[in-house]
Formats: structure tokens, sequence, C-alpha cells
């Protein structure tokens, strides 16, 4: 009797752990298929293996006095400080997007200087100051 | 067996904590590495209270020059620019660039807080700061008389900004 | 004067929070079941001098007190009442103070609600709310102090950023941390129940009250935040797997584990431990929120002011909670063994507990795996949404199967005796949704079983209110909760497969023809208004299918103080499906650019959701009667 309940409850612990790393490894793979790798103009300037065809994200401050707009798309530069990178994009910007803030455009890189967007994501922060305003880790130069 | 399971669960812990410790510390985006070192740009700016220009390249007459940018509508510029009257008290040349500003609030402001300045620029559009890598204020950036980029601060400066910068500029 | 006010009441907060743990200590070694009177009128005075303080703070808001930091970067004289009043918690300092002073009203109200628990237990339970009490008070004080002083006295403040004056996200911190802070409860009382060896079922009894209390806040506080980015992002979608929002969504999931489970320690005095665990990991993953938004170590839509020094608090804060109650536990948990009736009504609510567990699950690696990859190997990622959707919709099916099946099952036992029924049920929502494919024509086969499911959890509800309508016998919170949900999921659902969307640049008066829809931007007004000027589009919206019309008014907002731009969107709501434009102009350009969103049945999963939340607070209703 206790041997069969023994056996039973191995089962059960079998079962379960088969459909747990099932499951773990199917989250994995969807995980790992559904990663945006983000990264600066700088990072972008740097990088020797791009992957042209992979949607990304890019990072940065739009530059001020960047943006353009005209009958179908907007043009505007995504700057680190250092590097910049171009990007054009169709189609509504959120209400946060603005000159000097922070913004995150997600898409495909067309080369390392340009940048096709698909969405725009703009930060929204509880302040009035831009990001930079804000104390950044060091920030002071070495 | 209970004490193996607490001792695992312990052990991942901790080290996922630390992990989480060492993104504290990670940089965030901005990074003024790359700028030291550089040149400033040449560049007219207006006098924020007489109707002449002012070019940035007569700064070479200084040994060291701190460039800063303010705003009177700018919350952390109130915060630092005690530290920047104390710079100037040490004979320090700081150049203030009036960002983005009407210029009555302007002198409001410096004579409310006091005038640390020995030279006050104004910069009514931002488009000429956006020439010096600007992106928000305050922004200070430290050069000397080669008009060569030393230290570049992004956000308000505090004490210890303060006492790199006169390190820095020779004077401590 | 404020300032050095609020600064006392504050310090006095933390003397009393000291007072307390020694009067706790002292008052257990005493013999006596009473708890001295001395601890309830310190706790009462603690409670009144938190009030104050925060009360000075709402006071210098409201009266512009720009002598104290906090309220010269976040208030300005010309805004709205309301929005002076929510710009105290708008910040991280007023809002740190808010989680205080709900934290130590609650452990006011514990101490007072539970009057016939054990002696030991409260005292417990009152040390570990004060140590954590005491906590954040320092964090507060010594880092994040929003009764700093300001000189010199400016005349102006800089305004509350216009984004954050809506009336969602005004109440929208407070809801949420009625959640959070309620879960501290059961927390302190988890260790204390450890430590003191307290009944099972009786601790069950003593935390129903805070699960619930808290999950109902926690369920209204998501919602308000959805809306709010629903209406004020204005990109037009409600929930977007940020971060930021994954870490209210990752302590809810806890707090529906927990309600369901407690039932069976309440009932059969089981799985103590497991309720333990929950308890204890709730409050952990709602400061381990706290932490992630606040350190601001994350790619997030949304950023608040970053201060490394404060997030390298917090994670010291959360270490030190997280391993002492790890050591708590490993000392006094008992070992007990369960035994469970397969397909009974227990084994039912432990699967609703590993659903949740392991949406959890998917969630937090989600938020946390960038973070880790960081660490590691420097590259700095985000996870996509659809990894959130492809894990966990399909997890939903079989889900949304037990949620259906667990009312109908008994306790301890596993009798079942509506096979049939239950097949026909399902055979009724598969023809539904047959119905449904004839005429849309929805392919995705995922989608379609969630629909079914949905549909079949909705038929098994209603017939198990009609069950419960013969035996006289009414459970009416889960069935509102569990119809609610079955709603949410069918509606969700609906609303991913038939939102439409289109992008357009438009000049003043010029008109555009896009599928069945005719869209003119015929005019543009611009007014002043007391703290911006707006540009206000008249968009004219024609249906030529049904030969309709629809007039909407985006706005462009220009805001002076300082100047800040934002699009509001016009949303016209009905029942079936919301009209949602927004409009952008950018450098002055002649074009406008046109956000046009169909988006069907977003008023009915709101309702859902308030419905999910009705629900638990019904529960909680006879619960206040019977005391």
């Amino acid at each position: 009797m206790l041997v069969r309940a023994a056996k039973k409850r191995i089962k059960i612990l079998v079962a379960t752990l088969s459909l747990l790393i099932l499951i773990a490894i199917f989250s994995l793979v969807v995980l790992r298929d559904n990663i945006l790798y983000f990264l600066s103009p700088t990072e972008i300037k740097n990088s020797e293996n791009l992957n042209y065809s992979k949607k990304i994200r890019v990072g940065g401050m739009v530059k001020t006095g960047s943006v353009s707009i005209n009958n179908n798309e907007i043009n505007f530069i995504i700057t680190d400080l250092s590097n910049e990178i171009f990007v054009t994009f169709k189609g509504t910007v959120p209400n946060l997007f603005s000159e000097g803030k922070g913004v995150v455009a997600e898409g495909k890189l067309k080369d390392k200087k340009f940048f096709i967007a698909k969405r725009i994501l703009a930060k929204h922060d509880e302040n009035y100051m831009p990001p930079s305003a804000e104390k950044i880790l060091n920030k002071d130069v070495k | 067996m209970k004490k193996i399971i607490f001792t695992i669960i312990s052990i991942s812990l901790f080290l996922f904590f630390i992990i989480l410790f060492d993104s504290l510390k990670i940089n965030r985006v901005y990074n003024t590495e790359e700028l030291v070192g550089k040149p400033i740009p040449s560049i007219n700016l207006e006098y924020l209270n007489e109707d002449k220009y002012f070019n940035t390249s007569d700064l070479s007459k200084n040994q060291f020059t701190l460039i800063n940018f303010f705003s009177s509508w700018c919350g952390p510029c109130r915060k630092e620019h005690k530290y920047l009257i104390s710079l100037s008290e040490k004979n320090l040349k700081i150049v203030g660039i009036n960002f983005k500003d009407k210029k009555q609030n302007a002198n409001q402001f410096l004579n409310d807080l006091g005038n640390p300045y020995y030279l006050t620029l104004e910069d009514n559009t931002g488009k000429k700061s956006v020439d010096f890598g600007v992106y928000g204020i305050p922004e200070t950036i430290l050069i000397n008389k080669n008009l060569l980029i030393i230290k570049k601060y992004i956000g308000p400066i505090d004490k210890k900004d303060m006492n790199e910068i006169l390190r820095s500029s020779g004077i401590k | 004067m404020l300032s050095n006010l609020g600064n006392l009441f504050i310090t006095l907060t933390l003397l009393s929070s000291f007072l307390l743990i020694y009067y706790s200590a002292v008052g257990l070694k005493k013999n006596g079941s009473l708890i001295p009177e001395k601890i309830f009128r310190i706790s009462k005075t603690q409670c009144l001098f938190t009030i104050l303080s925060f009360f000075i703070l709402l006071v210098a808001y409201i009266f512009s007190d720009f002598s104290l930091i906090n309220v010269y970067e976040n208030s300005h004289t010309t805004k709205p009442l309301l929005y002076k009043i929510s710009g105290v918690w708008g910040n991280h300092e007023g809002s740190l103070l808010l989680w205080i002073v709900i934290l130590v009203i609650f452990s006011l109200l514990f101490l007072n609600l539970n009057k016939l628990a054990d002696k030991k237990f409260r005292l417990f339970t009152l040390i570990f709310q004060n140590i954590l009490i005491s906590g954040f008070l320092i964090f507060l004080i010594t880092n994040s102090n929003p009764f700093s002083k300001l000189y010199p006295v400016p005349n102006e403040g800089m305004g509350l950023n216009p984004i954050l004056q809506d009336p969602a996200l005004a109440i929208h911190p407070p809801l949420l941390y009625l959640g959070f802070v309620g879960s501290s409860i059961y927390f302190s009382a988890a260790l204390a129940s450890l430590i003191t060896k307290y009944n099972g079922s009786n601790f069950a009894k003593t935390i129903k009250f805070w699960v619930l209390t808290s999950w109902f806040f926690q369920t209204i506080g998501i919602l308000a935040g959805s809306i709010w980015a629903y209406y004020e992002l204005g990109w037009g979608g409600y929930w977007f797997w940020d971060p930021v929002e994954n870490s209210s969504l990752m302590p809810w999931f806890l707090m529906t584990a927990l309600i369901h489970s407690i039932l069976i320690l309440e009932k059969k005095n089981d799985i103590y431990l497991w309720v333990i665990i929950l308890s204890i990991l709730t409050f952990t993953m709602s400061v381990t929120g706290t932490f992630l938004v606040r350190s601001g170590i994350l790619n997030s839509v949304h950023t608040f002011a970053n201060d490394p020094s404060r997030g390298l608090y917090i994670l010291i804060f959360l270490s030190i909670m997280i391993f002492s109650s790890l050591y708590i536990f490993y000392k006094y948990a008992p070992s007990k063994k369960s035994n469970f009736q397969f397909l009974s009504k227990e084994f039912f609510i432990l699967i609703n507990n590993w659903f949740m567990i392991f949406f959890l699950i998917v969630v937090l690696i989600g938020t946390l795996y960038p973070i880790v990859l960081e660490v590691i190997s420097e590259q700095k990622i985000s996870v996509g949404p659809p990894y959130y959707v492809i894990v966990m919709a399909p997890f939903l099916i079989p889900f949304l199967y037990f949620v259906s099946r667990g009312p109908q099952a008994q306790w301890f036992s596993a009798q079942s005796n509506n096979k049939k029924k239950n097949f026909l049920v399902l055979f009724f929502s598969v023809v539904i949704i047959l119905v449904f494919f004839y005429f849309t024509k929805v392919k995705d086969v995922l989608i379609n079983l969630i629909l079914i499911f949905s549909i079949y959890l909705i038929l098994q509800t209603i017939l198990d209110f009609f069950r419960n309508i013969k035996k006289n016998y009414f459970n009416l919170s889960r069935i509102i909760s569990h119809l609610a949900f079955g709603f949410l999921i069918f509606f969700i659902s609906i609303n991913s497969i038939f939102s439409t969307e289109y992008d357009l640049n438009l000049k003043n008066g010029e008109k555009i023809k896009l599928d069945n829809y005719e869209i003119e931007l015929k005019d543009l007004n611009i007014l002043n208004e007391k703290n911006y000027k707006k540009i206000v589009g008249n968009v004219i919206i024609r249906d030529q299918k049904k030969d309709t019309f629809e007039f909407l008014e985006p706005e462009i907002r220009v805001y002076n103080m300082p100047e800040t731009v934002t699009y509001e969107a016009s949303i016209k709501s009905n029942l079936f499906f919301d009209t949602y434009v927004t409009m952008s102009n950018l450098s002055g350009s002649e074009f406008y650019n046109l956000k046009f969103q169909r988006k069907p049945f977003m008023i009915l999963i709101w309702l859902s959701i308030i419905f999910i939340g009705v629900g638990g607070f019904l529960r909680l209703l006879p619960m206040r009667q019977k005391k």
C-alpha cells in the first residue's frame, strides 16, 4: 500500500517536473525572440556586428532644433551627447515627445547613422526638468 | 534537507541582490566622457543686459573659465547657485549663459540669489546652447585657456563637484 | 515655520515608533492576556503625529508655501486646487510620506480591530509593523525629506507636469499605496504568527480583512493607472507591460492567490506554510516594485526622478527584510504534511495559486531579465510586450477552465455530478464562437480558444448563480468577480482583434478617405485657458457604411509654466466602441498629424475590472457585521 502511494507520488512529481521544464523552455524561447536590444547612438557607432533586420530600441535625447515634419513623416536626431543618429518616423508621436527630452525609438537600423522607427516612446517624468537636470551617476568626466 | 533548501535559496537570493546592487552603479545612458579634451565651439552670444556680442574664443584670455548654463525657471539651478557663488569668490572666472529665459526674470534671479558671473550672456532661443552639446540645464563646463573642455557636469553641481573644479583649475 | 513643524511631527512619529517597539517587547514578557493601555495610547498619538505632518505638507501645497523645496519643485500658484492637493503625492518625497501615513493608520487599525486575537501575536505584529515604519521614516528623514527648506524663498513654483494633471492619476498613487501598504499588515502578521506558533485558521481570519482590502485597492489602483495611460499617454493603449506597470501587477497576482488560499486555511487549517510564504512575498514584492520604480534602474517609459542613493537605501532595506523573514521562516516554520484530495475544492484553489505564481514568474522574468543582463554583459535590452502575451495567453485557456470548474467542487472530496452539464456548456460555448467565427473569420486559433473558454466561464458562473438561488446560499462576491473576470478576458480578446488604427497627415480644411471612413480636419481654433493655450481641431469622421458622423475635438495644449506641449486625445465612448483621435503638430508645419483609432469595448473592459473589484469588496461587508 505504502509502496503504491510512494509510486503514485513519484509519478506526480515526475509529471509536474517535466511540465515545469517544458513551460520554462517555452517561456525562455519566447523571451529570446522578444528581446529588444537597447542601444545608444554611441553603441551603434562602435558596434561591429549589428543586425539590420532585427528590431532594436535607440534611446537618448531628442536634439534641440532637430525636429522637422513633412507630408508624411517626422525626422529628428537622437543624441547621447557624443554621437547622433537620424531617425525617421511615420505616425503620431506620443504627447510627451519634445525637443530636449528623453526619447526611445523602436524600429530597425538602415545604417549606422540612420534609423527607421516604427514606434516612438517618450519618457514621462514626474518633474518638469529634462531628465538631464537630475543627478546622473558618474556624470563627471574622468 | 530543509537546511539544504534554505541554503540554496539564501545563496541565490544573495547573488540576486549583488546583481541589483551592481545595477545601481551602472551609468545611465548619458556619458560625457568623449567630450573631454575637445574644444568648445566658437559662438557669438549676446550680452544679457547690453546690445553687444561676445565671442567664446575670447575666453582664451582666462587661465580657466567655467561656463554655466542657467535659467530662472530651473529649480536645480537654484540649488547649485551657492556653489557657483563660492567658486566666484575664489576668483574663478564664471560665464553664465542664460538659457531660454526672459531677461527680466533672469535679472531678478541674479538679484535674489547673487551674481557669480563675470560675464552674463543670453541664449533665449536655446539654439546656441545646442552647439555646446547642452541638452538640459543646469550644465557646467570647465575649459582651459586653449578652450579645451576639462570637465563637464550635467545637472546641478554639488560640494564634491565644486572641490573638483577648484582642484582642476589649480586654485586648491 | 511649516518646515519646522513638519520635521517635528515626523521626528515624533519616529520616536513613538521606537517607544511602541520597546513597550511591546516589555509587554511580551508580562503575563496576562491584555495589551497594556499605554500601547494603545502611544499608537493613537503616533497616528495623530503622522496625520498632522501630512496635513502640514498639504497646507503648504494648498497655500503655495515655496519655502519648502518640495512645494517649489512640484507646485504653482495658478494650479487648480485638485492638482495642488494631488501634487502632495505626485513626487517621491510626498508619496513616501503618504506611504508612511497609511502604514501608521493601518497598524493602529490592526491593533484595534483584532481585539479577540492572541496578545502575543498582536504585539509581535505591532513590533514588525513599527520596524517597517521606522525603516521608512529614517529613509524619509535622511534621504527624502519633504520638509527641506529653500532659501531664499522663490515667488513662484515650478508647477506640476501637465501630463500628471489628470483626475485618474491624482487618485492612482493613493489607491496603489493602500494596496501595497495593506500587504505590510499580513507580512508582519505572518512573521508574528510563525514566532508565536499561532493557530492557522485564526491567522487566516485575522488577515482575511487585510488581504481583501489591499487586493481591492490594488485592483482599483491598477485600473486608475491604466485609464490614465489610455487617456493621457496618447497612443491608445491601456497596458504596455512596462516595468513600472508590471511592478503594480506582480503583488496583485500574489494577493489574488492569497484571497483564494486563505479560504483553505480558514476552513481546513491546511497549507498554513504556503499562506505564510504568500503573505511574506506579497509585501516583499510591493517593496521590490517600489525599489524598481524609484531607483531608476529600469529602462522604463515612465521615469521618476532618479537618485541612486534612494535606490541603495530601499535595496538595503529590502535585503534586510527578505533575509530576516527567511531566517524567521527557517527557524520557526513547523513541518506539517498536507493531505489533498484530487479534484476537491482545495485542489482547484491550489491550481489557481499555481497559475498566479506562474503569471508572476513570467512578469518577474520579463521585468528583471534586462537588469540582470545589463550587469552581466553590459547589454541594454528591453523585453517586448509580445513576450508576455505569447507566454501567458495559452495558459489562460486551462486557467479559465479551472476557474469555472473550481466553484462547483466540494470541500474535502472529489465528488462531481455535473459532467454532462459541463460538457453541454462547453459545447454551447463552442457553438457561439463558431457562429461568431462565421461572421468575422478570425483565424487565430488561440484567440478563438480563449474566447470559447471565457464564454464557458461566463456561462458556468451564471449557472452557478442559479444553483445558488436554489440552494438559497449566496456567494455573490465570488460569482461577481469570476463573471467579471470572464467578461474581462472576453472583451480584451475582442478588443485586441478588432482595434483599428490610422495615421494621417492633414492640412487645415483637408479631408481624406480611408477604407470605410472619411476623415476631415474642418478647422482649428485657438483658445486661452488659465494656465495654458490650446489649439482645438474640429475633426469630422464619417462612417461611409452606416453613413454616420462623429465630431471630435483633439487638442494641442501649450502650458506656460514652463513651456510644455501636450496632446489631449479626444475620445468618444459608447458601450460598443471608443473613437479615439489625437492630433499633433511639430515645429509649426502646416500639416497636422492625426491618429484615428476605433477600439471596441473599452468601457466594458473598465467595467469588468470595476466589477472584479466590487466582488472582493462585497466580501468585506458581511465580515464587518460579524464583529
